[in-house]
């Protein structure tokens, strides 16, 4: 079972304080959501767990190791941050082939990755032509690639359809079921309430609540009434 | 793979020149000093293409570890490039008289070509932008020269004649009246690679420091 340990996670960008000591544990088996207003910090943290972002102090690791510090690194976390970081000349499905190669993993994994995000038909097409919602398919087939234990997801609802929102849930539920752990940034309230078992509040930089969904809508009816009375008076962009 | 192919048209295109010159190596191998444009921009685009179209983060999502990435780029970009400069100077020098100089000049000539792609990308990881990155390399190819002649003070512009790549392929493909070139092939080779490893090293530095 691999969690996700964020410690003490502290980052400035020139004057303003992105995090300020960002500290969680996300648990295998369920969704976690990653919740809180804009510029809370929520993207920066993901960035550093996967190591794009250099931490002014403290740690991210993935069962116990730092990403960059992870041999094929995709087969231990895969990860939906940017939807459009791809190549927009090359097809979604050699996107995902050089990932595979670069993954040691063979060309058959792309494949069943292509069709388990439903961009079977379409991924011998120029992926620079996909709209957000197919862009966001390959971003889950490129995280799905390595059949990795964690999952990092920002907005992953963000430009897909209706059945495509479906189809999101219900994957993500199914990660969950399967073992894995999944941390899941979004503003969806009702989203997270349906899918999400955990979810961890975060405002200026840090953690407000870090709570069970169900101990959560106990006491404040919803998950959004949850959220909206935590996060009351933390503006995010400072 | 464009800057790459246009480069080996410009400089195995020196052959046209004929030989009824003075120095007729220096005369054909003057496709080199057009080719290393498109060999810095084949060098430049090998990184600052990623940037430009996003793909850089799922790049190092996939490679985290930054040094490794960017050598991993140098020794493809410098598997592309050899063979191009190998065969496009070997053609530049077709049906010359064979020679010390003549082959001296041409090795150095494609050792130069690889210094500049890799100059090219070490210049990318620096400003992490093509059109800064080649502005950069190309002033110092092209525009520097001019400027250098320009310069009033003779022991400046003596200074930087030897410390600049302005004009490295001039000393590097001259064969006659040699003694009138501020630097002799090696040294402005040598130039060259201190440049062209300054900047990888300052790349490789900022690469591994820098939020992606």
């Amino acid at each position: 079972m691999t969690t996700i340990e964020v410690n003490g996670l502290r980052k400035r960008f020139g004057p303003s304080v992105a995090l300020d000591g960002m500290t969680f544990v996300v648990q295998p088996g369920r969704v976690t959501g990653f919740v809180g207003p804009n510029g809370a910090g929520k993207s920066t943290t993901l960035r550093m767990i996967l190591g794009l972002d250099r931490p002014d102090a403290g740690t991210a690791t993935i069962d116990g190791r730092r990403y960059a510090d992870l041999p094929c690194p995709m087969r231990h976390a895969g990860a939906l941050l940017d939807p459009h970081a791809l190549h927009p000349a090359r097809s979604g499905r050699n996107h995902l082939r050089w990932l595979a190669r670069s993954q040691d993993l063979p060309d058959s994994r792309v494949d069943e990755v292509l069709n388990r995000s439903g961009l079977a038909a379409a991924g011998r097409r120029a992926a620079g032509g996909y709209s957000l919602g197919m862009r966001q398919r390959l971003g889950v087939a490129a995280a799905l690639l390595g059949d990795p234990p964690v999952l990092l997801l920002d907005e992953p609802f963000n430009g897909l359809d209706p059945a495509g929102i479906v189809w999101m849930r219900d994957l993500l539920r199914g990660l969950a079921e399967d073992g894995r752990s999944v941390l899941v940034s979004s503003h969806l309230m009702s989203e997270l309430q349906d899918m999400a078992g955990h979810v961890v509040v975060v405002g200026h930089g840090r953690v407000i609540a870090d709570a069970g969904v169900n101990e959560l809508i106990g006491a404040y009816s919803s998950l959004e009434a949850a959220y909206l009375d935590l996060t009351a008076g933390v503006g995010g962009i400072r | 793979m464009v800057p790459l192919a246009l480069a080996l048209l410009l400089i195995a295109g020196g052959v046209a020149l004929g030989r009824d010159a003075v120095d007729p190596v220096q005369l054909r191998l003057l496709g080199v000093r057009l080719g290393q444009a498109a060999v810095a921009a084949a060098g430049v685009q090998m990184l600052a293409a990623e940037y430009s179209s996003g793909l850089i983060r799922a790049t190092l999502l996939a490679v985290p570890r930054r040094l490794d990435l960017l050598a991993a780029k140098a020794g493809l970009l410098t598997a592309f490039v050899a063979p191009i400069a190998v065969l496009g100077v070997g053609v530049a020098v077709l049906g010359l008289t064979p020679s010390g100089d003549l082959v001296r000049a041409a090795v150095v000539s494609v050792l130069h070509l690889i210094l500049i792609g890799l100059f090219g990308l070490g210049a990318a990881a620096v400003v992490r932008n093509s059109a800064a990155a080649l502005g950069i390399v190309l002033s110092l190819l092209f525009l520097m020269p001019m400027l250098l002649r320009m310069l009033p003070d003779p022991d400046w512009q003596r200074i930087l004649y030897r410390t600049t790549p302005a004009t490295a392929v001039q000393a590097m493909t001259t064969t006659v009246d040699t003694a009138i070139l501020p630097l002799g092939p090696w040294s402005a080779l040598g130039v060259v690679a201190a440049w062209a490893g300054g900047a990888l090293v300052l790349g490789a530095f900022l690469l591994y420091r820098r939020d992606a």
